[in-house]
């Protein structure tokens, strides 16, 4: 159909100086109707969900001061990166200084943002819910209580990803157009795995461990509060053991703000963080505390979801 | 007028039935043995506080097991099909679910699309369905703004907005003045009876399930006392009062003679309430009562009421508004 013929065919009768045919006009009746369109099924309500809580989270569709956070926190997360690959451009060519990271060196200047940020967006995507008591109508819904969770975790995550893999990869792209990166197109692609994996990892560990304490209280305040306390509060004990009472390297594995960033060093082929006895950790020891803190996150927030009280 | 929505995929005529259905929490027993088919229309689930009525809506809803017996919702079973069973309902429970701080056009769209439907197509129906009940000016204020009676119309909304075969609502009017609960059943009654949808109205108040269902679920104590359309639970309908002039001898009397001419009657102190089963009643109680001269204070047609069948058949007394 020419475009001429398709504005023909759609333009109403009697528009555009044209006479409309006696008795072609008709009154369309509008308000509720049936529906007979189409209908995407249970799956489409996961991916509504994910959707709608990962704008919660962001604040989007919301007024300003629900976007203040996240956007102080991506300044927190981007900004080094930007300052780093800014200082590259401006040193002459072949200089380069050491304090500059790679990829995987740049994970610690994401720390705060990242801690903060969970910590915030995974009450934000459960306690809401809770509070209005609207997760009823959500498991009224073609959601389950699992597929709720679900959706929920993957809007954090997808969150909590920018926050993990963004810089990082800004940082590597910036790096190689500077001519600064990994040499060749092997070693690119080699740290730009290692960069997906490491913000994966980073991602799903901080979304199982930051969603507990939101599946244990409605109140968002109280969940964010906890949630700092956890991942904060278990790295102080950890240092305490660890370093000031020199009980053993393996205490460091319990600080949950750090265990997510020794995973990562491995990831990286690097030495790992620092321990008392200077010796790095067993690899097999940080995947596995790694593995073990996050399914069982998973299953208390799991767990909790699924006790959840819609109608009695 | 559309014809009321199909239970799909079997060709049942009834969009519920349950067949013998218990249910426990804990110790207490909440659902016993509960047999009931739900047809077409807007049908009343009809109990006091605590008969069971909001469980046995969470197992339609595939929320909860049955311990026992079977449930089919719209020829399906919501317990292992949960989510394909769901996608045809809607449900406004009877507690204040909303978001408060989120626009109600925003919500009743999310829920929409929740339901399958396209986010276009939902928007557009959001705004429809908020339209219908009356919120059109105000769809774009949060539901945290919004008064009592308004906020259960985007309970409603937000259940019929994606056109469901089958619309639950749990206590709709809990909160509502009288003239905003007339609003809102006058609202149920467009749904079930102009819209086609099929509704279940569970309500522990007798005058607004009589007012806009077609028919009937009474439960007491966790058992059904009473199932039926509103005709058949009335039996036809219509009685004749007689108060005798003579007390409780003549009363019973009465009622043996009648017993003899094949008319149904029953005696409570000195009335005697009598079927109106056949239009020669009225003839065969006139003979009677000349033939014998009988005394008569009072003499009156009545119909059978909805409390008059709850009453017959429950122990537990419900609320009239």
């Amino acid at each position: 159909m020419t475009s001429d013929a398709h504005a023909h065919t759609l333009r109403p009768a009697g528009a555009a100086g044209e006479v409309a045919p006696e008795g072609a006009a008709r009154i369309l009746e509008t308000g509720y109707r049936s529906y007979s369109g189409q209908r995407l099924g249970p799956r489409h309500a996961v991916w509504t969900l994910a959707r709608h809580t990962f704008e919660r989270i962001m604040g989007l569709r919301r007024p300003a001061r629900y976007k203040v956070l996240p956007i102080a926190t991506f300044g927190i997360a981007y900004l080094p990166a930007i300052t780093f690959i800014g200082i590259t451009a401006l040193l002459p060519a072949g200089r380069r200084f050491d304090f500059i990271p790679d990829p995987g060196g740049y994970f610690p200047f994401v720390t705060a943002a990242l801690v903060l940020f969970a910590s915030l967006a995974a009450p934000e995507a459960l306690c809401p819910d809770k509070r209005s008591r609207f997760v009823g109508i959500y498991l009224a819904s073609p959601l389950t209580r699992t597929t709720y969770l679900l959706a929920k975790a993957a809007a954090v995550a997808a969150a909590v990803l920018l926050v993990t893999f963004g810089p990082p990869l800004l940082l590597l792209v910036g790096r190689a157009l500077q001519n600064a990166g990994p040499r060749g197109f092997g070693a690119f692609m080699a740290t730009f795995a290692q960069t997906v994996v490491a913000g994966v990892a980073l991602s799903v560990m901080f979304t199982c461990l930051s969603l507990v304490i939101p599946s244990l209280t409605d109140r968002r305040a109280f969940a964010s509060a906890g949630s700092i306390l956890l991942l904060v509060g278990t790295g102080a004990i950890s240092g305490i053991l660890a370093f000031g009472l020199r009980l053993g390297d393996g205490w460091t594995l319990l600080a949950l703000n750090r265990l997510p960033f020794e995973l990562v060093e491995r990831i990286f082929d690097r030495r790992g963080l620092p321990t008392p006895s200077h010796h790095p950790l067993p690899t097999w020891s940080v995947l596995l505390t790694s593995l073990v803190l996050t399914v069982v996150a998973g299953l208390v927030t799991w767990r909790q979801v699924s006790r959840t009280e819609v109608s009695r | 007028m559309p014809a009321p929505r199909e239970a799909a995929g079997r060709g049942s005529s009834d969009v519920v039935v349950a067949e013998h259905v218990t249910k426990s929490w804990g110790t207490t027993s909440v659902l016993r043995d509960v047999t009931c088919a739900i047809g077409h229309g807007v049908t009343g689930l009809l109990g006091a506080n605590g008969a069971g009525k909001t469980t046995l809506l969470g197992m339609v809803l595939g929320l909860h097991r049955p311990d026992g017996g079977r449930l089919t919702v719209l020829g399906g079973d919501p317990w292992s099909a949960g989510p394909e069973v769901r996608v045809r309902l809607g449900y406004a429970p009877e507690y204040d679910a909303l978001p408060p701080d989120v626009g109600a056009s925003d919500v009743v769209r999310h829920i929409a699309e929740l339901h399958g439907l396209p986010r276009r197509e939902a928007t557009g129906r959001a705004s429809d369905a908020l339209w219908e009940v009356g919120l059109g000016e105000e769809r774009f204020r949060p539901v945290g703004t919004m008064s009592t009676g308004q906020r259960q119309r985007v309970k409603l909304a937000q259940a019929i907005v994606h056109d469901p075969a089958l619309v639950l609502l749990d206590e709709p009017t809990n909160g509502l003045d009288p003239a905003q609960r007339e609003d809102m059943l006058e609202l149920i009654r467009h749904v079930g009876h102009d819209l086609g949808m099929n509704v279940i109205l569970s309500s522990h108040l007798l005058e607004e399930v009589e007012q806009v269902s077609d028919a009937v679920v009474i439960l007491d104590d966790g058992v059904v006392v009473a199932g039926g359309s509103m005709d058949e639970l009335r039996g036809g309908g219509e009685e004749l009062v007689v108060e005798l002039d003579g007390g409780v001898d003549a009363s019973s009397e009465l009622v043996d003679r009648l017993a003899a001419e094949g008319v149904a009657a029953s005696a409570t102190g000195s009335t005697v309430i009598i079927a109106l089963e056949r239009p020669i009643v009225m003839d065969l109680v006139r003979d009677v009562l000349a033939e014998h001269g009988y005394g008569i204070r009072r003499l009156q047609p009545r119909v059978t009421s909805l409390e008059d069948v709850y009453l017959g058949a429950s122990r537990t007394p419900v609320e009239t508004p």
